[in-house]
């Protein structure tokens, strides 16, 4: 039982500004499921968001690939499901979303300017251009191979190698394919161009650019969330997400392997 | 290792730790104002389990465990200052200490123990099992520490 009586009875709500209530939760729910948050931060974010908005209480039931929200004031309740499908990473979402939760929490923002505000974030640009994080992502495995102990002839075409697979990532996301399927091309990518290393013996230890150049499609968020739900009991998110992280990993294996065998590259 | 060696070493690694970090942050799509938090904290991370590693010869396991948990603990402080969610300094910090050399080794041992006889299977074998042991516990030390400072120091009455 939740005890309610230091707080002032809110003014029950009407059918249909509960009805816009709910859908404004389940919007700002289904980005932050969409853009790489956990469980009790999607939870704890929807109930700010539905109370700040004038409802006495939300329930929010995050599952893998749905939502189910029920939102309740005076007598009324409304309860609504909606599909979660493409799950990708998105920070600047999550963040926005975040506070603008608490904002509404504050009573800063009516519907309104919470539906706009969604919208904006909703539609929102990649905060950084194309070709740097092109750029980025090829220095980010570079630096990986430094790391692990490359020389500079081996970290250059690790460079190359993983700026050419995050050029080949883009365009297939951009074309809609399947996430493991992007997954599985974009390692046999870096792999094809990171054996070169190894067939024209470039450097010392060749087979640090294999190793390196395909980890920018480690699955760092599905594991770190897996870990955090499971921790704050929401395990069957939590397991699913593991699950996804080892597939993504299976994926890369799968696509650098190929690009091995095709290339003749042992590996070692 | 003397010190200066070792410092150098250190001073190093946290720079190619920071640009590792960067490239993810960038992929991640953080909000800028956040984004040289994720460097510091990859940085930091790192550096610390290599220091850990070289200076007091500590396996990686437990040592990474350390890096962890100091990159939570920055993650804590970073979202108050700069008001963003802990779990992204957590996420793009714990990056550079990804275990990828040892998953990379135990998959390509695991795929030549498949075409192994009995004379050579058993090196291969345990090397590979091996790798992929390290490449869990790492893992789970990565996960485990960043979670740990969370738990500790933020205990506020559940909302929800």
């Amino acid at each position: 039982m939740i005890d309610t009586t230091h707080v002032a009875p809110k003014p029950p709500l009407t059918h249909d500004v509960l009805t816009d209530v709910i859908d404004l939760a389940l919007w700002a729910g289904q980005m932050l499921l969409a853009n790489g948050a956990d469980s009790a931060r999607i939870e704890e974010t929807v109930h700010h968001v539905g109370t700040g908005l004038g409802c006495d209480w939300m329930d929010i039931l995050v599952s893998p690939n749905a939502l189910v929200i029920t939102a309740s004031s005076g007598g009324e309740f409304r309860t609504k499901v909606r599909r979660v499908t493409r799950l990708g990473v998105n920070f600047a979402a999550v963040d926005a979303i975040n506070d603008l939760s608490r904002r509404i929490d504050m009573g800063l923002a009516d519907r309104a300017a919470v539906r706009a505000e969604l919208r904006q974030i909703a539609d929102a640009k990649p905060l950084y251009n194309r070709w740097l994080v092109v750029g980025m992502v090829g220095a980010s495995c570079a630096a990986f191979g430094r790391l692990f102990g490359a020389d500079f002839p081996v970290i250059a075409v690790t460079f190359v190698a993983a700026a050419a697979a995050q050029l080949v990532r883009q365009e297939l996301h951009k074309r809609h394919l399947n996430p493991y399927i992007i997954v599985v091309l974009t390692a046999f990518a870096a792999g094809l161009i990171a054996s070169t290393a190894t067939v024209l013996s470039i450097g010392e230890r060749p087979n640090l650019a294999l190793a390196a150049s395909v980890l920018l499609l480690v699955p760092g968020v599905p594991l770190i969330n897996a870990a955090e739900d499971l921790i704050y009991g929401h395990a069957v998110t939590g397991v699913v997400r593991g699950l996804t992280g080892a597939l993504i990993a299976l994926c890369i294996a799968l696509g650098l392997l190929l690009a091995m065998g095709m290339m003749g590259v042992q590996g070692l | 290792m003397n010190a200066p060696d070792l410092l150098w070493l250190v001073v190093q690694d946290a720079f190619w730790s920071a640009i590792a970090a960067t490239g993810f942050a960038m992929v991640f799509n953080v909000p800028r104002r956040t984004l040289f938090g994720c460097a510091i904290a990859g940085a930091t991370g790192h550096a610390l389990r290599t220091l850990l590693m070289q200076g007091l010869n500590m396996p990686i396991e437990p040592a990474t465990l350390a890096g962890a948990t100091a990159v939570g603990a920055l993650g804590i402080l970073l979202s108050r200052r700069l008001r963003a969610p802990a779990l992204i300094f957590g996420v793009c910090g714990a990056i550079p200490m990804v275990p990828g050399l040892f998953a990379y080794s135990a998959m390509i041992g695991f795929i030549r123990f498949a075409g192994a006889d009995a004379a050579t299977g058993n090196e291969l074998l345990v090397t590979a099992t091996i790798n992929l042991v390290k490449t869990g516990l790492i893992l789970a030390a990565i996960a485990a520490g960043i979670a740990l400072p969370i738990l500790l120091f933020r205990r506020e009455k559940p909302v929800v």
